[in-house]
């Protein structure tokens, strides 16, 4: 039972439905931002890792081609229906982080799972964020200092919330036995029907 | 004879499981059949419609394999969980979803969803919110939906188990109304619906093996000793069994354990359960009976106070306020039995309360071991929860409430979907309890459950308890004959 | 999404879903390339305008949702404002640092910021999600697994919710430890997660149970297609941006025209 052309159903449908659960986070992570935000000097960049979750989460559970970049569009259109404060911003900015999550996905030809490539995953979806900002908010325009803090910032919350976070997530779901029903059985579990 | 559905030494096995659930099971069924599936909870009933119409492997990917399997073409399937059958929120679009996956032209959904509304007997206008309903509508709703598909095979999995009678009567008669020409291939628990209806019965054992197969009447009149011993409903099971039985003494009404007066309970601000004026004493085993959407589980709700409530509660002459307090005097059981697992396996869902309490090693050991004995759950204990089949999780959730060992338990229908052998043993537990004094107020649609073993019946009507009448325990004889 | 409000029908709610988001995603595009602060504040007047006159909601709500926008306008303009680099300084304070540049670039993504939250403000008050995805399925050729999909997504939504308050429930009255805070985070969201993970799934079967599968042709319900209100919305909106361009060049607010 490999998984032939493209998802299936249930991996559209459960992606589906964790991105919504993350998309509800995001909508109500959006006043939490504009509430560290006054504080200034970028606290508020250590927590926009968050709302990169959802890629890094959906594919650690469902772990097949696709579902990074579907997980962020999910999310953010859950977001965006939800009434985000961003509006329609949201949209493109989960294609691009989604699509770059994705891109590290498979660059490891979707065969690791690990922490490491999670986080380098989460690194690229900051990496989009970074380039929608470029374009939509002047981020050059900021003192060095100022902006070298910035990315910083959003580079260590990225890999700590979506990055590892995301991980111990995953392992605590895992443990409750639901991401077996998810991912194809194994090669064993068939052989053991010939017994 | 042409088969229009059959499988040929089917092996299935869940992933991570010892065992096989099926080893060469063969089945065949006939154009135009209707057949029922008999077999004690647990047996792999679910697990085997869902083969036969090829959800497993192709929607579950869960390992099978057999020599031969013939999918039916057109087929429809209604699923035991009332909850997560519908993808659309309302009732009308769900209909037409299906309606649409067959390719139904959109100037005649209209119509087609009325009349289907109509067959099941859903008397509600077509765009209504799925979430409003209660699980007998939606029950009804889903069997709409896939009536909508014309099939020629229809696959039930105890469409009825949570529904009134009133209900599952009129759902089994619209399936014999639709029905005749079409395969049907029921498993239900409830029997006395749908024995005038089949005409081939198959049994099932423990270990998902047949042990029977043939038309109806003779299965029960050559195998009743097998039946009898597997634990499954056979018609004059309930006489058989108030023979046998030792009848608890009726406690004598001590202390009052609950008072209610003007107590009422709200959602969404309204009020959605009102009682007058009742008490329940020690001893007591109190029937809730009444229609779905009556306000039963409202009322229970309202009882633990996880809705706002108002008027006179009070439990051994305290008005306590909070959940958790109450939560330590009585014993609550949800509906739906999911909504009160809070551990990853079987035996640490029984073993929580006893931990909670900081009981020592041994006892916890030993007392969770002599229930999940008791609940036919000791197989099942490195489960998770969420793995198990409906009748399973059923018990699961009453053992896991019934270990803290309080004097009050409030059961929002304990028994559906169990087989005889658990519903009695069930029963009997509840009752010996009770002979010791504690209350029980108990939700059900089984009028013999009621007549046997119920001390007390609240009917509630319209978010209303209407009437509060004492039972006789006695064996009735007009009721006898199932 | 916002069904329990009672709202009257306007021509916003009636333009094809598709072609709504369309424009509004091309109009997202094309602000990014304005930087002249005085066409772009007309721009939001004007959406400001829209938002408050056609979406048929009543005041009390449109000035709740609009809420946290103003709060959106003011933090994004102040940081900009008073971290941005700039030549005119008005006022400088230890690492903070206010010229007129980044004064007014600050202004003009406060601007930007807004207008991208009415744009999809607007869109989200009118737009049943019903309605978008059948829309998108018929005029944009997503596929219907991707469609229903969602649409099962957003039925749950309120499932999702009421979970939440069943597992409160359930750790009420079964009772619970007492944990720290990291502990009860995960106590909530492992078993959200995986109880919407296996509900989705069973919908997944059911769905196919009722014979949906992505190969078919299909019918469809509600058929969304285009009206005089889709036009009547693609030359207000037009006008709309010739509009604040125009007002915006002949007759500035302020003398900058570009905040680069
Ligand atoms: N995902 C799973 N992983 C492991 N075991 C499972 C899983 N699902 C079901 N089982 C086990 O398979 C057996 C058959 O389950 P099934 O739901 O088919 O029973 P059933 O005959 O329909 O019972 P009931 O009458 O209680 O509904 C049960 O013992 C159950 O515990
Ligand atoms: N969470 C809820 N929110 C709002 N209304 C609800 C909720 N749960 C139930 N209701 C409504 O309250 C009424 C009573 O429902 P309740 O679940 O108490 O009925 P019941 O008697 O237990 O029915 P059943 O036999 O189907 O379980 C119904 O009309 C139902 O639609
Ligand atoms: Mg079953
Ligand atoms: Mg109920």
């Amino acid at each position: 039972m490999q998984a032939s052309k493209g998802l299936k159903l249930a991996d559209i449908l459960i992606t589906v439905v964790i991105s919504i659960v993350f998309g509800i986070v995001y909508k109500l992570w959006g006043p939490f931002y504009y509430f560290v935000k006054p504080f200034g000097l970028h606290i508020d960049q250590l927590v926009y890792g968050m709302w990169f979750i959802a890629a890094t989460v959906a594919f650690l559970i469902i772990r097949k081609p696709g579902v990074a970049l579907l997980a962020e569009i999910a999310a953010s259109s859950g977001e965006f229906i939800a009434g985000s404060e961003w509006g329609l911003e949201v949209l493109i900015y989960g294609v691009v982080q989604g699509l770059l999550a994705e891109i590290v996905f498979a660059a490891f030809r979707y065969k690791r799972f690990d922490v490491l490539v999670v986080s380098l995953a989460a690194i690229g979806s900051t990496i989009g964020s970074l380039v929608m900002d470029f374009y939509k908010g002047y981020i050059e325009a900021l003192a060095p200092w100022n902006l070298a803090l910035f990315l910083l910032a959003r580079f260590v919350g990225a890999v700590l919330i979506s990055g590892v976070f995301a991980s111990s997530l995953v392992k605590a779901l895992e443990a409750t036995g639901v991401t077996q029903m998810v991912r194809s059985a194994s090669k064993e579990d068939y052989e053991q029907l010939n017994r | 004879m042409e088969y229009v559905t059959f499988v040929e030494q089917l092996r299935l096995k869940f992933p991570g499981k010892e065992t096989l659930l099926f080893k060469d099971l063969s089945l065949f069924f006939k154009k135009g059949e209707k057949v029922l599936l008999l077999g004690p909870s647990g047996c792999g009933k679910s697990t085997l419609l869902q083969v036969l119409s090829g959800l497993i492997p192709h929607s579950v990917d869960i390992p099978m394999k057999a020599k031969h399997i013939q999918i039916p073409d057109n087929w429809g399937f209604v699923f035991q969980d009332p909850d997560s059958q519908f993808c659309m929120p309302f009732a009308d679009e769900e209909i037409a979803f299906a309606l649409e996956n067959i390719g139904v032209p959109r100037e005649q959904m209209t119509a087609r969803i009325n009349e289907l509304l109509q067959l099941v007997g859903l008397p509600i206008s077509p765009h209504t919110n799925i979430h409003t309903l209660s699980g007998g509508m939606k029950q009804r709703l889903a069997l709409a939906s896939v009536l909508a598909l014309e099939p020629d095979v229809l696959f039930l999995d105890e469409p009825t188990a949570m529904i009134d009678d009133e209900g599952t009567e009129m759902i089994w008669r619209t399936v014999k109304q639709i029905a005749h020409d079409k395969t049907v291939i029921i498993v239900e628990h409830k029997i006395e619906h749908v024995l005038d209806f089949v005409d081939r019965i198959i049994l099932f054992n423990d270990a998902g093996e047949i042990v029977a197969d043939g038309e109806a009447n003779l299965i029960f009149r050559h195998y009743k000793e097998t039946i009898a011993s597997q634990g499954i409903w056979y018609p004059g099971v309930w006489d058989d069994y108030c023979q046998k039985r030792k009848w608890g003494k009726p406690s004598p009404k001590q202390k009052e354990m609950i008072r209610l007066a003007d107590f009422q309970g709200y959602r969404n601000k309204k009020a959605a359960i009102r009682v007058d004026e009742a008490s329940v004493y020690e001893g007591e085993w109190i029937a809730v009976t009444g229609k779905n959407g009556a306000g039963k589980s409202t009322l229970l709700h309202a009882l633990m106070k996880l809705i706002p409530t108002d008027g006179e509660y009070e439990i051994e002459g305290e008005a306590l306020q909070q959940t958790k307090q109450i939560a330590r005097r009585a014993a609550f059981v949800f509906q739906n039995p999911e909504f009160q697992f809070v551990t990853n396996s079987v035996w640490e869902e029984v073993a929580y309360s006893l931990r909670l309490a900081k009981r020592s090693d041994e006892e916890i050991h030993s007392t969770v071991e002599k229930l999940l004995k008791t609940f036919h759950l000791e197989a099942q204990k490195d489960q998770h929860p969420y793995q198990l089949s409906v009748g399973q999780k059923r018990r699961l959730s009453v053992a896991a409430s019934i270990i803290g060992g309080q004097k009050l338990l409030l059961l929002d229908e304990p028994t559906f979907g169990q087989d005889a052998k658990n519903t009695f043993a069930l029963l009997e537990l509840l009752d010996s309890y009770r002979e010791k004094g504690t209350a029980i107020i108990m939700v059900t649609h089984d009028e013999r459950i009621v007549q046997q073993f119920a001390t007390r019946r609240w009917v509630i009507d319209n978010g209303r308890l209407v009437l509060d009448e004492p039972v006789a325990r006695t064996i009735n004889e007009a009721l006898m004959s199932v | 999404m916002r069904l329990e409000i009672g709202y009257r029908e306007t021509w916003l709610h009636r333009i094809n879903p598709s072609l709504k988001l369309l424009v509004m995603l091309a109009i997202f595009i094309a602000v990014l390339f304005v930087h002249n602060p005085n066409v772009l504040a007309n721009l939001a007047v004007a959406l400001l305008l829209l938002f408050f006159i056609c979406t048929g909601y009543p005041l009390k709500y449109l000035l709740l949702f609009f809420l946290p926008f103003l709060v959106i306008f003011v933090s994004t303009a102040s940081s900009m404002t008073l971290f941005g680099e700039g030549k005119t300084t008005w006022f400088q304070w230890g690492l903070i640092h206010i010229t007129e540049e980044s004064f007014l670039r600050g202004m003009h993504l406060g601007f930007r910021a807004l207008t991208f939250a009415l744009l999809g403000l607007i869109f989200s008050l009118t737009t049943r999600p019903v309605y978008l995805f059948y829309s998108l399925m018929q005029q944009l050729k997503l596929k219907p697994k991707y469609a229903y999909s969602f649409l099962a997504g957003i039925r749950l939504i309120p499932i999702i919710l009421e979970e939440f308050q069943t597992v409160q429930n359930a750790l009420k009255v079964r009772g619970a430890a007492q944990v720290g805070i990291f502990e009860k985070i995960k106590r909530y969201a492992i078993p959200l997660l995986s109880q919407s993970i296996r509900r989705a799934q069973r919908i997944a079967v059911a769905m196919e149970a009722k014979r949906f599968s992505s190969g078919m042709a299909r019918t469809f319900y509600y058929e969304i297609s285009f009206s005089k209100y889709d036009i009547v919305f693609i030359f207000s909106m037009a006008g709309i941006i010739v509009l604040a361009y125009c007002v915006g060049t002949i007759l500035p607010y302020v003398p900058v025209v570009d905040v680069r």
